[in-house]
């Protein structure tokens, strides 16, 4: 009795986190008569691809998802590159003074801010760069925005590599650097992997700064333009859904490739951090 | 590249030894991470101080802060703030620590059930903001169109054009994307409580409910802090979700402090006063952050 009340709550739960996504996606594959049928047609419906042929082909919602793809990779390679090095660094060399666990908080602290804090003056900033409204305006904000993640994370993998494997490669006649590429990477490559995956996550789905720094078509990302369909008068519901059905299907795929590292990931970067 | 180093016999540990090219490779490495985090944190916040203290003409003044205070838009934009963290957070807080119990016990499917559950906290805030509105439309989204087939009326039920009703609405979207993010933390700090407790627990004869209330409150109480805090400081900066699903409306009844200083740097134009604004948002985080991180310290000590 008390195991089928468990089962019963365990199935509303998943009822109330699953439903509200499924009826997007079927609002995304239904014509408008389907769309306003009452009751609402959960499963009988004749399926269309009219709103994705409309939002991908006709408008502009192609290159918004270009945009996306570009901003979102960049910005995490150009993150794992200067965070894992600063990360190194950090798990292995003392400075004077306890420096470098100082940097290390303020690099975490750096994360700490409002967006909406940075997000007035970057804005400014990057007008009088020329920068706004150009992909790599946010190519720039998402790497400073995804590094101290990558930092802690990677500072965090690099604690669990025991010294010795380094140490016995120098004695060898490797330098610090090779042995960082030979011996180390090699051993964090899924903390890495997990890493890069937060990071395609997070520059995925940034909304606030995308707004701020991309109006125009050929540099706004898909969230940006989602918005800008949604907030209009006269909705196409079944365009803005499509649009979203294809924003999320990259962070499902991305999603189920962390699940593995989701605890670990945490448990190393953020509890233990 | 360091070839001098590597001739080194045997390395000692290199906490107690640090020679002078391993200090010079080590600051290169942080060199360009720094060097971006002052470029895009550090130079932001010194030019959103200066500008937060220049008037409209340019000219150097205190009257960006002045005005705040009698401003009643920001003010009830703070409270809106207040009002949203509040209440998301008690709900978030309840169903999550209710969800990390029932997952915490032995059910068949656990791990497929935790990890559909944690869907909604990876979507773009974006797609969270599209899902409710199209549930919550009031002539053929799902929550009404539901009702309706079953009978009740919902003319009343106009969600997100009705000022009491888009508050709840907005903090509906915020529970269901959130909670998930409450639950993971509670339930790996549920997990990381050992057995022995429970087992002592058990033999002294606690009921299940005394357990609950002396051993595993207690003992998942920094989980508990942690998560609360992140939770809090991220709902006290909400824009993403309400932007999209209300953006502020109708009228000002959604508007939180971070969506007021959007329109007023980005609609009206006003930067100075977005920026002295955003600072008092700032200090309002920063207080309750401390505050929380000042409970987990005495706990802890």
């Amino acid at each position: 009795m008390k195991r089928l009340l468990r089962y019963f709550a365990v199935a509303v739960a998943l009822f109330t986190t699953l439903a509200p996504v499924y009826w997007m996606i079927t609002i995304s594959f239904k014509r408008e008569v389907d769309q306003f049928a009452l009751p609402p047609r959960w499963f009988y419906f004749t399926p269309t691809l009219e709103h994705y042929v409309d939002a991908f082909v006709a408008r502009s919602f192609g290159q918004y998802l270009l945009s996306s793809l570009i901003v979102a990779i960049c910005s995490t390679a150009g993150a794992l590159v200067l965070g894992t090095l600063a990360a190194y660094s950090l798990a292995r060399f003392r400075l004077p003074r306890n420096f470098d666990r100082k940097l290390a908080l303020w690099i975490l602290s750096t994360r700490m801010f409002p967006a909406i804090v940075t997000a007035v003056p970057l804005f400014l900033i990057m007008r009088d760069l020329s920068l706004v409204n150009t992909r790599l305006s946010l190519i720039i904000t998402y790497t400073a925005f995804n590094l101290p993640f990558v930092v802690w994370m990677m500072r965090g993998f690099f604690a669990e590599v025991p010294r010795d494997l380094e140490e016995a490669a120098m004695v060898d006649g490797d330098s610090r650097l090779g042995a960082l590429r030979r011996i180390v990477l090699p051993l964090v490559a899924p903390g890495l992997a997990a890493t890069a995956m937060f990071c395609l996550i997070v520059s995925w789905n940034e909304f606030l700064f995308a707004l701020v720094l991309t109006q125009t078509d050929d540099a706004m990302t898909l969230p940006v333009g989602i918005a800008g369909r949604v907030t209009q008068y006269g909705i196409k519901w079944g365009v803005m859904s499509a649009a979203a059905v294809v924003a999320m299907v990259p962070i499902l795929a991305f999603a189920l490739s962390v699940q593995r590292y989701l605890v670990r990931g945490l448990s190393l970067g953020a509890v233990k951090g | 590249m360091d070839n001098q180093q590597s001739i080194r016999p045997h390395p000692k540990p290199l906490r107690e030894s640090v020679n002078l090219s391993d200090r010079t490779l080590a600051s290169l490495l942080l060199a360009p991470t720094v060097a971006v985090l002052l470029a895009l944190t550090i130079y932001p916040l010194i030019y959103s101080i200066k500008i937060s203290f220049q008037g409209q003409d340019g000219n150097w003044t205190l009257e960006n802060f002045v005005r705040m205070a009698s401003d009643r838009f920001f003010i009830s934009a703070l409270a809106h703030t207040f009002v949203y963290a509040a209440v998301a957070l008690t709900f978030e807080f309840l169903i999550g620590l209710a969800l990390a119990l029932l997952l915490n016990t032995h059910i068949r499917g656990r791990g497929l059930f935790r990890a559909l559950l944690l869907l909604p906290m990876m979507l773009p805030a974006v797609v969270v903001g599209v899902v409710w509105r199209l549930m919550l439309n009031s002539n053929f989204g799902a929550v009404n169109g539901t009702l309706k087939s079953i009978g009740v009326n919902t003319d009343a039920l106009t969600w997100t054009a009705s000022p009491v009703l888009a508050m709840a609405s907005v903090i509906a979207a915020d529970v269901w994307q959130w909670t998930p993010f409450m639950f993971l933390i509670l339930l790996a700090g549920l997990q990381a409580i050992p057995q022995e407790p429970y087992e002592a627990a058990l033999i002294d004869g606690s009921s299940a409910w005394q357990t609950f209330i002396h051993v595993t409150l207690p003992l998942l109480k920094p989980a508990i802090l942690i998560a609360l805090l992140l939770r809090t400081m991220d709902l006290l900066r909400v824009f993403d979700q309400i932007f999209i699903l209300t953006e502020g409306g109708p009228g000002f009844a959604t508007e939180t402090a971070s969506l007021y200083i959007y329109r007023t740097a980005f609609r009206f134009s006003n930067f100075g006063y977005a920026a002295a604004m955003s600072f008092v948002l700032l200090a309002v985080t920063n207080i309750i952050s401390i505050g929380y991180l000042r409970v987990l310290q005495t706990k802890e000590a």
